[in-house]
């Protein structure tokens, strides 16, 4: 799955560009794909020593509760929270794009990792044929919170909504986030890929799901 | 007999492909029963509780403790 973030702020904000929230506070939810996304789109735009964050909760719906309060200057969003913060009249300065990755067990086997990527597969296919009927999943995720309950598939722009089928993580792109994290001191050591990445597994379990692929 | 696998919660945001593989039965029809788990209430902990540094998560939590085989990062 492919996540969108984005760099909101709110309605009276006079920001219309990353670059203006140079030394402004930016709420993070620190350790969570969303806040280095947030930190990648900020440091894009301005020097580091700039980049301006504070702790925010994991919860976008309480991030977004604080953007409207005043609390901070900007926050990173994902669906369905970047559609509210768009019906709320807030503005995106900036969107990325960013990996969801599967953390697994040593004894995951490769013939259930296979099962696992070729269940996938098909769900990638069937939402990619319809996103309009699938982002129904986002408003059902975030039951009981008003301001989701009153969002209508049609709200959605489906081009934040990016779903690519399974395969092995390219080891160039595994190095350069690590080496990106380490230089913000959110990781120590050298990217070793033989201990972030079981090889045989995910080749065995790709080998088997393949089939599916070429279907 | 069906494999069996426990994962931790995802959201649509970032697991839209596993909650409707699940929900339209395609995980049971590659004869995987994927079963979600999710932290009791009690146990999450705020992102707002860390520092850029020393981030709080909830992520792998279940895994660590071994409920889970995988979890989304």
């Amino acid at each position: 799955m492919i996540v969108c973030g984005a760099l909101v702020v709110p309605p009276t904000s006079t920001v219309y560009t990353p670059q203006e929230l140079a030394h402004k506070l930016v709420a993070l939810d620190y350790g969570n794909g969303t806040a280095y996304a947030g930190l990648q789109m900020l440091e894009g735009a301005m020097p580091r020593e700039a980049v301006t964050t504070c702790a925010a909760a994991t919860s976008p719906a309480e991030r977004f509760a604080g953007l409207m309060r005043g609390d901070f200057e900007a926050t990173v969003l994902q669906e369905p929270w970047i559609t509210v913060a768009e019906q709320a009249g807030c503005r995106l300065v900036s969107t990325t794009f960013f990996h969801g990755t599967w953390v697994a067990t040593r004894d995951v086997s490769a013939e259930a990792y296979a099962a696992l990527l070729r269940a996938i597969t098909r769900a990638v296919r069937r939402i990619n044929a319809d996103k309009r009927r699938y982002v129904s999943y986002f408003i059902r995720d975030w039951s009981g919170h008003p301001e989701v309950e009153a969002l209508r598939p049609h709200d959605f722009n489906l081009g934040r909504i990016q779903l690519k089928e399974p395969g092995p993580i390219p080891e160039n792109e595994a190095r350069w986030a690590w080496e990106w994290m380490a230089g913000w001191g959110l990781l120590e050591g050298a990217f070793d890929v033989t201990t972030q990445i079981n090889r045989k597994l995910e080749r065995e379990a790709n080998q088997l799901a393949a089939a599916v692929r070429a279907g | 007999m069906a494999m069996t696998m426990t994962i931790e919660r995802v959201m649509a945001f970032m697991g839209l492909d596993v909650l409707v593989a699940k929900e339209e039965g395609l995980f049971a029809a590659e004869g995987l029963d994927l079963r979600i788990a999710a932290l009791p209430p009690d146990e999450l902990r705020s992102a707002a509780e860390g520092t850029p540094t020393k981030p709080t998560t909830n992520q792998g939590k279940l895994q660590a403790r071994g409920e889970a085989q995988m979890f989304q990062a």
